[in-house]
């Protein structure tokens, strides 16, 4: 499987300090890859360097070609909604880069076509019923879903998601993280996601990368044994074999 | 273990920075030392507000009952009115030129530094001359009446919303604008989709207590020739209509209030809607 989003060489500084050293990371299309580790290994400012939020050394690139402004689609762990805005509003913000300002000022100038696509992907994250209402009127993981749906409407084939769900309660992470692994899998999307729940990573990802002070100290499969991650407190390795389904509370929402 | 259970331990005492104690000692002094000085030149008296009270009461006697006779109620109700109708578009008037100012104005907003100060020095400038001096300055220039009281009221409101405005849009929570930012948006797009949308309460918050606050400066405006309800008690004071002023004074009172409350009102339901 060729590589979409390939980090190549990633070093970041802040000041005299370096936290990221030279690290290499492939996404595939249609592949979620979960990065895990300890407070201050590096997992976020590798995402933001993937993401061009932080400067960093080394390329970043998407296809063949240097990541472009709009190639790449991001997810917050605060979700980052305008609370007062409609749900469907939202969702047409992920289209502005695209857009040229006589048609995205206001909301009421976004084109028919922009709108539509909006209400696809949201029905994509199975929230189209909810289009007209107040974003902030939303539950987190419903919010985090439109979150979702206006990375989406980016148009972007690489997706960042920060802690995606590290705000929200065990039901609607389960549901975002399966979210983002379907997704991945049926858009061809590049997925990678930082994560601090290692077996939420064994039950959705498709690859596990680990972090270690600035390097990548392992790369392998969901079920891989990442206790040596996190040096100060030893969790339960998280087996592949467990099913998402079998731990899924009933009803979620 | 119960809660009656809990050991008691003594509290450790409190470390006073000797440098600390020493600055609030020269603070309050100080503050002590401008507080008489003030007084001083503003020649404050008790006695000559004692040795005043003759006048006062004689002042009292006339004005107290105010004339409520249609005569002197209809044209203070019209005058009312008008101090109303000065301090509306005075305020309306101004919001495109205090959102374009506070746009300018505000960190993140501002399209440059040059930009930036420029607007600020504007909309300093704006605050810190008067309303009333305005006021007075189109008087002169365009004569009496309520439309140099809105112009007046028009470009101080500009000055002092926009600041205000300003300020709200640089506090205004940097996550969905860094959203839209990652996802391609421009300066503009993110202030109208994100910024703007997200202050929204505050924003109109802040016209409603200037939209008060502008009804009762238009009153004043009044006084020195600019119209309104503030026009006729500077007529009654000079023609010693005592009885008439206290009658434009209890119109007022009465519209004051209700500006008050219906702009409480209003705030309070954008604050439970935010």
């Amino acid at each position: 499987m060729s590589a979409l989003l390939r980090v190549r060489g990633a070093r970041v500084r802040y000041g005299d300090r370096e936290v990221l050293h030279g690290v290499d990371v492939d996404v595939a299309a249609g592949e979620l890859l979960a990065v895990l580790g300890a407070n201050g290994s590096g997992k976020s400012t590798l995402l933001r360097a993937a993401a061009g939020l932080t400067p960093c050394d080394g390329d970043v690139l998407v296809g063949d070609r240097p990541r472009g402004r709009l190639d790449v689609a991001l997810v917050f762990q605060r979700i980052h909604l305008v609370a007062r805005r409609s749900v469907l509003d939202n969702v047409c913000a992920g289209a502005l880069g695209r857009l040229p300002l006589r048609s995205s000022l206001v909301p009421a100038l976004f084109p028919r076509a922009v709108r539509e696509e909006a209400m696809g992907c949201l029905e994509r994250v199975g929230l189209a019923e909810r289009a007209h209402d107040r974003a902030g009127s939303l539950s987190g993981g419903q919010q985090q879903r439109v979150a979702v749906a206006r990375a989406l409407c980016q148009r972007a084939r690489v997706l960042l998601a920060d802690e995606p769900v590290s705000a929200l309660d065990p039901a609607a992470a389960e549901q975002v993280l399966g979210l983002l692994a379907e997704l991945a899998h049926t858009e061809r999307l590049a997925v990678l996601a930082v994560l601090h729940q290692p077996e939420l990573a064994a039950r959705h990802a498709d690859r596990v990368l680990g972090l270690r002070a600035g390097t990548v100290a392992l790369d392998g499969p969901p079920g891989t044994d990442v206790r040596a991650l996190y040096p100060d407190r030893a969790p339960e390795p998280p087996t592949a074999a467990a099913p998402a389904a079998a731990r899924l509370p009933e009803n979620v929402p | 273990m119960t809660t009656t259970d809990v050991r008691r331990v003594a509290v450790p005492p409190r470390h006073r920075d000797r440098r600390t104690l020493a600055l609030a000692a020269v603070v309050v002094t100080g503050l002590l030392v401008v507080h008489v000085i003030a007084w001083r030149t503003t020649e404050m008296s008790f006695a000559t507000l004692v040795g005043g009270a003759d006048g006062m009461a004689g002042f009292l006697s006339e004005a107290v009952p105010p004339d409520l006779s249609p005569e002197v109620l209809g044209p203070s109700l019209e005058g009312a009115l008008v101090t109303l109708w000065i301090g509306l578009l005075g305020t309306t008037l101004s919001v495109p030129f205090a959102l374009l100012g506070a746009l300018a104005a505000a960190r993140g907003t501002a399209p440059g530094p040059v930009t930036y100060q420029v607007a600020r020095g504007l909309l300093s400038f704006l605050r810190a001359v008067p309303d009333v001096v305005f006021a007075l300055v189109f008087v002169t220039a365009v004569g009496l009446g309520p439309f140099p009281g809105v112009l007046a009221l028009l470009l101080h409101n500009v000055g002092v919303m926009g600041k205000l405005w300003a300020e709200t849009i640089e506090d205004a929570d940097p996550g969905p604008p860094t959203a839209l930012r990652s996802a391609g948006a421009g300066r503009l797009q993110v202030a109208t989709h994100a910024l703007l949308p997200s202050v929204t309460p505050q924003l109109v918050g802040l016209l409603l207590y200037r939209f008060d606050v502008n009804v009762r400066s238009s009153l004043v405006l009044g006084l020195v020739g600019a119209g309104g309800i503030g026009f006729l008690i500077n007529q009654s004071i000079q023609l010693f209509r005592f009885d008439e002023m206290a009658t434009h004074l209890l119109v007022v009172l009465v519209l004051i209030v209700a500006v008050d409350r219906l702009s409480a009102l209003v705030r309070r339901h954008l604050g439970s809607d935010a």
